[in-house]
């Protein structure tokens, strides 16, 4: 790892790479189409003293493991939801969302970060939301009316990011959740719960697709989060560190399966697009260093610069990202055997270990 | 969320928190909403108030109803109240690295006394997420290169935050019925922190490239009312007179018709789209207030110039709004 | 498809020795004894780790990557994990995996990480900040003058923080850290094209020292053009469309060419590049990022090799873009093969 990692790159370097990203087609500087994601390494179930588990290894060497433990916890004692779902005839109301949100816990570590730097409380807040979604997992963990499991997601990268982790982190969070299997339930009703000690009897906390023997619904899959960026006038899946630095929108996606099978999207939100603080290039025309130019005033060279609009040099990009490419972008994820399908098809494959 | 890891904590559920009767539920009455879906709640804007500061503002978003009247101790709906003080631009320490752009520096927390539940001084979790949201979303406004090998602080403070739901009807010991935000209420917060920094700003003498102002737009469950494809939007959603299922909040510039920030949660199902616009709609009624405000403030301050004719002052501001 | 996704593999063996010994050197032999009197005069193959006594017999002088041991003050010991060079009675364990560590002569890619007043911080990967002082650059404004006070001022307007440089080593300091000159036609700001690294990831072997650092690349598209890529001894490699030289010839008068050589020196404006440049600079990338992955070391040969193979296999097999994975193990396997 050089020391410099975080060295903004040169303004010449960020014009070519924006210039290429926004031909049609755009060119990456891998070769990749738009869509296409880096080839990645993948296992799941590999810590056995967890409930579920997993690992994922970008090809460039950045890498993730992310653990699944849960304990039973008591829930709290709800008179007034217990009133009044009594009153309703039916005590398995859904429970409340924002009450699950502490059934469970992700934490996220980042080596060389603290861990109350921006970077992983972010990151942590966005797989959070991501997984509360519409309140499905929290359905899952609940045992009975006194009784709900407490869920610990605890994910570590285990090397220094080289692009913007998320997308590995959500990845791996949702592969390892697809393993992880509850010990099974013995006790009835309203019990203290009772768990058989056969590992064998387990279920799993997401349904398998292979046990999924009617066919008829489909099993819904933990969300995954992708990371998009717009570049001109394309929209570019799964961007490497370069491609990042020069984005001018960075979005993050997250999108789940829900029961009819359809992909839907449970949560986005925009990103710092590190572009913004990079330095803008000087047109050759007002370059102080051929001799001629120096006479240029200060307010002369700023008008010049702005009529250039980026178009010779790199200028950071302004503003924001407009609706209709926001939609493109959510629709590309989402689209019936799209993006979002093939990555979370892909995964369903990886084997245990 | 995360404990505090540097400090000795508490044992976590070591002692048995009072347990204060119930109210009997018929008694509560939850508030309701009067204005349309399509309509904001009044906005209180002005630029100007901290005279320290190169840039303030102050942003106050009143409940709909008089909460004083239904006798209860705890008030059943809660009012938004923030304040924004800008520093800068001032030079970069003299150890920084050089910096080609303005650096800019956002800082959200909570009053202690905002919430009912008393927030503590370190900020949380849930602070620096909304610092982050601000930050993406007045990076793309400022025109940051014109402003070199200098930094800027944006320090927001929250005097009166939103609830997260109507404290009535959450489940007792839950965070909720405590009364400490952390869900749908973030959301009108960060819509009123856009705002409010956006005025700021402008009052700081930045240059931006469009008024930025922040919009907030709910679906909810509640059947009845007109709904848009099955689902209820709503703009400007109060928590606690809503059943919340998705919200999404939005940094809309509307010179451009772009986007800066979005944040969007909760099971939006097919309704992303339909969140969207609702949040930018509401995000335009704001920018309207916006705008009032910061020509207000540029009005008086020419008028002070000019002397203390008003007329003058009046005449003057006119003046330069047709030359520039 | 969108996304391949992979099963762990155990690591693969390392290449044989044979192999890389084809494609990267011709000068090495096939010492295997650690017997240091027949040793090779170069470098022998085995692998010796630190602590490991090398010999104990006086008439050796310790160079770098050992040490004697205080016990009995003869015995020479290694520090490193590496192979055994043996100079005259000097012996010293090279690294298997060095960092850089600059020499005199050597053609660098460096960026510039920080401005001070009269010189530039340049990381050129090395464990200490290379310097580049402003004096040691061609300034603007013909033939070569003096630097002036308005240059120091406008230290910024040739160099900025992040920018890309190509240089030479002057000179080293006693500390090992290098200091920097551009003063040719062919040194200075890089631009038109994209920056890679073969430094620190995978099993990267690196640049090879040779005798020709720049060459350029006759692309297989005929829109292509010709690249030019310099192999920075460092291991940053930038891989540009190769300027027309053509403009340049018609100039007139020698100072003429002066002036204009300068005027683009430190522009940071790119020219115009077509599209199918862009797709051969990234599939030269492709090639140069597989190499790195397989573990051969970079140098013009192994790098024109790579290009023919991938050319050839996208003749064969059908166009690939993305280098990665399968297509990237067949380069390189074509590359060792040596065909």
């Amino acid at each position: 790892m050089a020391p410099y990692a975080n060295l903004p790159l040169s303004p010449a370097e960020l014009s070519y790479l924006y210039s290429s990203l926004a031909q049609d087609p755009p060119i990456r500087p891998d070769g990749r189409s738009a869509t296409q994601f880096r080839p990645l390494i993948a296992e799941s179930n590999i810590l056995p003293s967890a409930n579920g588990s997993a690992r994922i290894c970008f090809i460039d060497g950045t890498e993730a493991v992310v653990g699944v433990k849960a304990e039973v916890e008591q829930t709290h004692e709800n008179h007034l939801v217990a009133q009044n779902d009594t009153r309703d005839g039916e005590r398995t109301g859904r429970p409340d969302p924002s009450s699950a949100g502490s059934w469970f816990e992700i934490s996220i570590e980042i080596p060389g970060l603290r861990d109350d730097d921006a970077l992983p409380v972010f990151l942590a807040a966005m797989l959070t939301e991501a997984l509360l979604g519409d309140g499905e997992l929290t359905l899952k963990l609940r045992i009975n009316n006194r009784f709900h499991w407490r869920l610990y997601i605890d994910v570590l990268l285990l090397s220094q990011p080289l692009s913007y982790p998320l997308p590995l982190l959500s990845l791996t969070t949702h592969l390892s959740l697809l393993s992880t299997r509850l010990p099974a339930l013995i006790s009835e009703g309203d019990e203290d719960p009772l768990f058989s000690d056969d590992w064998e009897a387990s279920t799993f906390l997401y349904t398998q697709p292979n046990s999924n023997a009617a066919g008829k619904l489909h099993q819904s899959k933990p969300p995954i989060t992708l990371l998009v960026i717009s570049a001109g006038e394309n929209i570019i899946f799964d961007p490497s560190r370069d491609e990042l630095a020069v984005a001018e929108a960075v979005v993050a996606i997250s999108i789940r399966q829900n029961l009819l099978g359809h992909m839907e999207v449970v949560a986005l939100r925009t990103i710092d697009a590190p572009s913004r603080l990079t330095a803008s290039g000087v047109p050759r025309s007002l370059d102080a260093t051929t001799g001629t130019n120096a006479s240029v005033s200060n307010a002369d060279a700023q008008a010049l610069r702005e009529e250039d609009e980026g178009q010779s040099v790199w200028r950071p990009p302004r503003g924001g990202i407009n609706r209709a490419k926001l939609s493109q972008m959510m629709a590309t994820a989402t689209m019936e055997n799209g993006i979002g399908q093939e990555v979370m098809g892909g995964l369903a494959g990886v084997q245990g270990s | 969320m995360q404990a505090d890891r540097r400090r000795a904590n508490a044992p976590a559920g070591g002692t048995a928190p009072p347990f204060f009767a119930t109210i009997p539920r018929e008694s509560l009455k939850r508030p309701t909403r009067t204005r349309k879906p399509d309509e904001h709640r009044k906005i209180f804007l002005r630029t100007g108030v901290v005279p320290s500061a190169s840039g303030s503002a102050y942003y106050e978003v009143p409940p709909e109803s008089d909460h004083t009247s239904d006798g209860l101790l705890i008030p059943s709906s809660s009012s938004l109240k923030i304040t924004c003080t800008v520093h800068g631009p001032r030079p970069l320490p003299r150890n920084a690295q050089f910096s080609p752009n303005l650096l800019l520096t956002t800082n959200v927390k909570f009053a202690p006394f905002a919430t009912r539940q008393r927030r503590g001084y370190v900020r949380d979790a849930s602070e620096r997420d909304l610092g982050v949201h601000l930050e993406t979303a007045l990076r793309g406004v400022v025109i940051a290169d014109r402003w070199p090998k200098s930094a800027c602080d944006v320090v927001i403070t929250i005097l009166e935050g939103e609830e997260d739901c109507f404290w009535g009807s959450a489940p007792q010991g839950s965070d909720a019925s405590k009364g400490k935000a952390g869900g749908w209420g973030m959301m009108g917060v960060l819509a009123g922190c856009i705002t409010v920094a956006s005025a700021a700003i402008v009052d700081a003498g930045i240059d931006c490239v469009d008024l930025i102002s922040g919009g907030v737009a709910a679906k909810t469950t509640s059947l009845g009312a007109a709904t848009d494809g099955g689902a209820l939007i709503l703009l400007d959603p109060a928590p606690a007179e809503h059943d919340i299922s998705a919200a999404c909040v939005v940094g809309y510039l509307p010179s451009r018709d772009e986007l800066t920030e979005i944040w969007m949660k909760g099971g939006v199902g097919g309704h992303s789209e339909a969140l969207i616009d609702g949040a930018v709609r509401s995000a335009t009624l704001a920018s309207t207030v916006l705008a009032e405000a910061v020509k207000e403030a540029a009005q008086s301050r020419l008028g002070v110039s000019g002397g203390d004719d008003a007329a003058n002052g009046a005449l003057k501001g006119k003046d330069t709004a047709m030359t520039g | 498809m969108a996304i391949t996704i992979l099963a762990p593999a155990p690591a693969a063996p390392p290449p044989s020795q044979h192999h890389l010994e084809d494609v990267t050197s011709d000068d090495e032999d096939e010492g295997e004894a650690m017997d240091i009197d027949s040793l090779p005069s170069h470098r022998s193959t085995t692998v010796i780790t630190p602590g490991e006594k090398i010999t104990d017999d006086v008439q050796w002088m310790r160079g770098h990557g050992t040490y004697i041991a205080p016990i009995d003050e003869v015995t020479i010991r290694s520090t490193l994990a590496g192979t055994l060079q043996k100079t005259n009675k000097l012996l010293s364990v090279v690294p298997l995996r060095a960092r850089y560590n600059p020499e005199i002569g050597d053609l660098v890619i460096g960026r510039v990480v920080e401005v001070q007043s009269r010189r530039w911080k340049v990381d050129v990967a090395a464990p200490l900040l290379a310097n580049l002082p402003l004096s040691s650059i061609n300034l603007p404004g013909g033939t070569l003058r003096r630097r002036t006070s308005v240059d120091e001022l406008n230290i910024r307007s040739f160099f900025c923080e992040g920018e890309l440089i190509v240089a030479e080593v002057q000179s080293l300091f006693q500390d090992g850290s290098a200091s920097l000159h551009t003063r040719s036609l062919k040194y200075g700001k890089l631009r038109n094209g994209y920056f890679l690294s073969v430094i620190g990831q995978g099993g990267g072997a690196g640049v090879v020292r040779s005798k020709r650092q720049i060459f350029t690349l006759q692309t297989a598209r005929r829109s292509g053009g010709e690249l030019q890529i310099t192999l920075g001894v460092n291991g940053y490699i930038w891989i540009a469309k190769h300027a027309e030289d053509a403009e340049m010839e018609k100039e007139v008068g020698i100072n003429r060419l002066e002036e204009q050589a300068s005027s683009a020196m430190y522009s940071s404006q790119n020219d115009d590049i077509g599209p199918d440049t862009r797709r051969e600079i990234a599939r030269v990338a492709g090639c140069i990022r597989a190499l790195m992955q397989g573990g051969v070391k970079v140098d013009e040969e192994t790098v024109r090799r790579a290009y023919d193979a991938c050319v050839e296999l996208d003749e064969v097999e059908g166009e690939v873009q993305y280098l990665g994975g399968e297509r990237g193990d067949a380069i390189v396997e074509i590359v060792l093969r040596g065909s």
